[in-house]
């Protein structure tokens, strides 16, 4: 097993590990620093591997590891992956980031396989003990590793589908494809003696089902309202809103189908420096709010210019305390910026009086809303 | 009585009493005289939602007589005789498969046409006019935003009668003052919870003129059982007849009448809870009033055009007498809108209850208004508060309350 040498450095190893986290959240993560951290890690876990393999280069062990190595290695397809790995990592540098990260992910995985086997087969002289200890050391890593890569595998690939094929069809495709493993699972489930045979089968094959219809799709492309909408940038930040645009996949009605706007009687918005503003329930512009009184009342207020804005609501005035200083009275928004928005929640207790009606405005912005307190 | 005899006759008393139960639910769903009743849709809402139970009740009936009549047969089959324990089995894969698909395939087939009512319910599209519904305990408000279009050119608040045009389509935006109540008019629509700080949309649309209750559905406190409504639909032309009326500049009474003595005691007692649109004050400042100040909710139903309802206090009472309320209730179709627009003439008003009302509101309408319970509202009354209006003063407001319209 662990021979004395090799267990110190494989702490060194972890203990730099550590060492390199943390440097990396808590001092920074682009300096030369972290550059040496993952240098001894690198170092260590070299040692660490040569210390196994030749047991501390202990005679004794020696003579054991000479009779363990008697027998036949098991064959070792890691280095292969290694070589892989190391192939992708210089792909990568060359191409895509994606495929360097992914090189590196190989290349660590691999080598580490490769460096257990290597040491479990001459763990002693016996093949099934070696291979026990292999399943120890790397069993609690290779099943969840290996399913999370699944996992992503089989995501990825019914994304691209999802992505290629029409709305309902999808919807479709993937009720039938749910009924499918259900009623497998069912029969899974009372047919015990044919699970193995039929696993063995239904597996590989609809694996390479979904194999080959992911990638169909992803060389098919994304369905063509995706695409649209992409180039209409629809899924932009700044593009949420609903605009003067005419296109086709834009959220015209937002303000009545989102959940947060169940809150909102009215949108004001600003626009090519003028003032709108619609009601819920209403698809038409109005220049008049009504509010009912006492009534705690959200305004959604929406900026389409450039410059930022703010709303305002005027409320009259009103003597401060029992001075004889009149002040005037009202609310607003912060500064926004374009295309975003804010709310203002309003509960007025009385209505307007003749001299003194109430009213929304933008400063530097054309037009204003009435607000109507009945 | 012997033990045996005992269990005997308190068998029967209890088969008695569920007897008697089921009987009285079964002749309860044969009343004539029931309003809100389910089963009768005026409006094409309500009749999505009724089409929708004609197909899914039968489906439930059915399941419900199989499984009930199945497990009835399965105790008396193994009722215990003395017989030996049967042998345990563990499972019918086949067996639990079909009970699983078949009741899937059953709650999908009624999922599919819910969903299909519950969009079609949602739709607001197309709305032609809109109306806010604030509910607070225990009454609702309406106010009709200035929407030129309907002759509302001035923002137009009643309570507890929804007066809207037949035949069209009705957007209501509900919320309420202070705590959760639910709006519904059973022959038009289901029900739409209103919740403080949320805007929920409900579509009314009623094919005839008629009068139309409902009842809060969500509880709401003591009255709770006291927070009804009417809607009252109108023909285009009755409609417009109707808002141009709400709209009506204020005409203080002449002076010197006793009318005019009960807007004194009015703007004494009254006004600073009740908004009267357009009354003055001495020096001709317009009274504003200050519910705010001393209700919980922030609100108090608006008497501008209180005698054109037919009913006050969350629609719980008749401002109506029995005769004149039997006039609009029984009117044909065509017919009432007149009416109803007439609102309640002086041999009209039901003025004892209206009366009793001013005498001591919190005993006419369980209200949380005891001056030293308040502590939990901040000093505020729930409702109406006692106010200790003497006779005089009473017949006096009376006389006021009655050139409302
Ligand atoms: C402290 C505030 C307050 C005062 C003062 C007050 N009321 Fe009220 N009144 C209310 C509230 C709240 C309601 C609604 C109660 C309900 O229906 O549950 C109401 C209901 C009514 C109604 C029924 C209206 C409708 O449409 O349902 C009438 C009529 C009425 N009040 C008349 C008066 C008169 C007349 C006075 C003066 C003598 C008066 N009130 C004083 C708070 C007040
Ligand atoms: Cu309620």
């Amino acid at each position: 097993m662990f021979t004395t040498g090799s267990k110190y450095f494989i702490g060194l190893t972890a203990l730099s590990v550590v060492a390199t986290v943390l440097y990396l959240f808590l001092v920074n993560p682009s300096d030369l620093g972290a550059l040496a951290l993952v240098g001894l890690i690198t170092s260590a876990a070299t040692l660490s591997g040569v210390s196994i393999f030749t047991r501390d280069s202990d005679t004794e062990t020696v003579e054991q590891a000479v009779d363990a190595s008697a027998g036949p290695a098991s064959a070792s397809f890691w280095p292969i992956v290694v070589a892989l790995g190391a192939a992708m990592v210089l792909l990568g540098l060359a191409t895509e980031p994606v495929v360097f990260v992914l090189g590196i992910a190989v290349l660590v995985g691999g080598g580490v396989e490769w460096m257990v086997q290597g040491w479990s087969d001459r763990a002693s002289a016996n093949a099934a003990y070696n291979s026990e200890v292999r399943a120890k050391v790397l069993g609690g890593i290779e099943y969840p590793g290996l399913s999370a890569v699944l996992t992503i595998i089989v995501a990825f690939l019914f994304s691209r589908i999802f992505l290629a094929v029409s709305k309902d069809a999808a919807t479709i495709f993937f009720m039938l494809v749910a009924a499918v493993i259900f009623a497998l699972g069912f029969v899974f489930a009372a047919r015990t003696d044919l699970r193995k045979k039929a696993l063995s089968v239904v597996l590989p094959v609809s694996i390479a089902l979904l194999a080959i219809a992911g990638v169909v799709s992803a060389l098919s492309g994304e369905r063509k309202q995706l695409v649209d909408a992409a180039r209409e940038d629809h899924f932009a930040i700044e593009h949420r809103e609903c605009g003067e645009e005419a296109s086709k996949y834009y959220d015209k009605h937002a303000n009545n189908r989102v959940p947060l706007r169940k809150a909102v009687i009215a949108t004001i918005t600003v626009e090519n420096n003028e003032v709108s503003a619609k009601m819920i329930g209403l698809d038409r512009k109005v220049d008049t709010i009504t509010i009912p009184r006492m009534n705690s009342t959200t305004v959604l207020f929406r900026n389409l210019d450039d410059s930022e804005r703010r709303l305002v609501v005027n409320l009259g005035s009103a003597k401060v305390g029992d001075t004889d200083v009149v002040e005037p009275l009202g609310t607003c928004t912060q500064l926004t910026g374009k295309g975003q928005e804010q709310v203002l929640t309003l509960t007025i207790p009385k209505p307007a009086t003749a001299e003194e009606p109430f009213s929304f405005t933008v400063p530097g912005a054309n037009g204003e809303i009435k607000l109507v307190v009945p | 009585m012997d033990t045996v005899s005992r269990v005997k006759s308190s068998r029967r008393r209890i088969l008695g009493t569920l007897v008697g139960i089921a009987a009285s639910a079964t002749l309860a769903g044969c009343a004539q005289n029931a309003p809100q009743d389910t089963w009768e849709p005026k409006g094409p809402n309500a009749e999505m939602i009724h089409d929708l139970d004609n197909l899914v009740f039968p489906i439930a009936y059915v399941v419900g007589i199989i499984v009930l009549g199945l497990a009835l047969y399965i105790f008396w089959k193994f009722k215990d005789r003395g017989q030996e324990i049967p042998v345990q089995g563990h499972g019918k894969p086949y067996m639990e498969i079909t009970l699983t698909v078949v009741p899937a395939l059953i709650l999908s087939v009624v999922g599919v046409f819910t969903f299909r009512t519950i969009f079609d319910l949602a739709e607001t599209q197309d709305t032609e006019i809109v109306i806010n519904v604030t509910g607070q305990q225990w009454w609702w408000e309406y106010d009709y935003p200035v929407q030129p279009e309907h002759g509302i050119n001035q923002p137009i608040v009643t309570s507890g009668q929804l007066v809207f045009p037949a035949g069209t389509k009705v957007l209501l935006r509900e919320t309420s003052r202070d705590v959760i109540h639910s709006y519904w008019i059973p022959a038009l629509n289901g029900k739409k919870d209103a919740v403080p700080g949320r805007v929920h949309l409900l579509r009314l649309e009623a094919n005839e003129p008629g009068l139309y209750a409902g009842q809060c559905a969500e509880f709401c406190g003591l009255s709770h059982a006291n927070m009804r409504m009417e809607a009252i639909a109108l023909s285009k032309e009755d409609f417009a007849k109707w808002v141009a009326n709400q709209q009506k500049a204020y005409v203080p009474p002449a002076a010197g009448t006793v009318e005019a003595e009960g807007e004194a005691v009015y703007i004494a007692q009254c006004a600073r809870c009740h908004q009267v649109n357009g009354l003055k004050d001495a020096q001709g400042k317009p009274i504003i009033s200050a519910p705010d100040e001393y209700v919980y909710s922030g609100a108090a139903p608006n008497l501008t055009a209180l005698m054109t309802r037919n009913t006050f206090a969350g629609a719980m009472f008749d401002l109506v007498n029995e005769k004149c309320r039997a006039d609009v209730w029984g009117a044909p179709s065509e017919k009432f809108g007149e009416a109803y627009l007439k609102g309640v003439t002086e041999d009209c008003l039901n003025q004892k209850d209206l009366r009793a009302w001013l005498r001591n509101a919190p005993e006419m309408k369980p209200m949380y208004a005891e001056p030293n319970l308040l502590g939990p509202s901040d000093g505020k009354y729930r409702g109406m508060p006692y106010l200790a209006l003497t006779e005089d003063d009473i017949d006096k407001l009376v006389a006021y309350l009655l050139t409302l319209k």
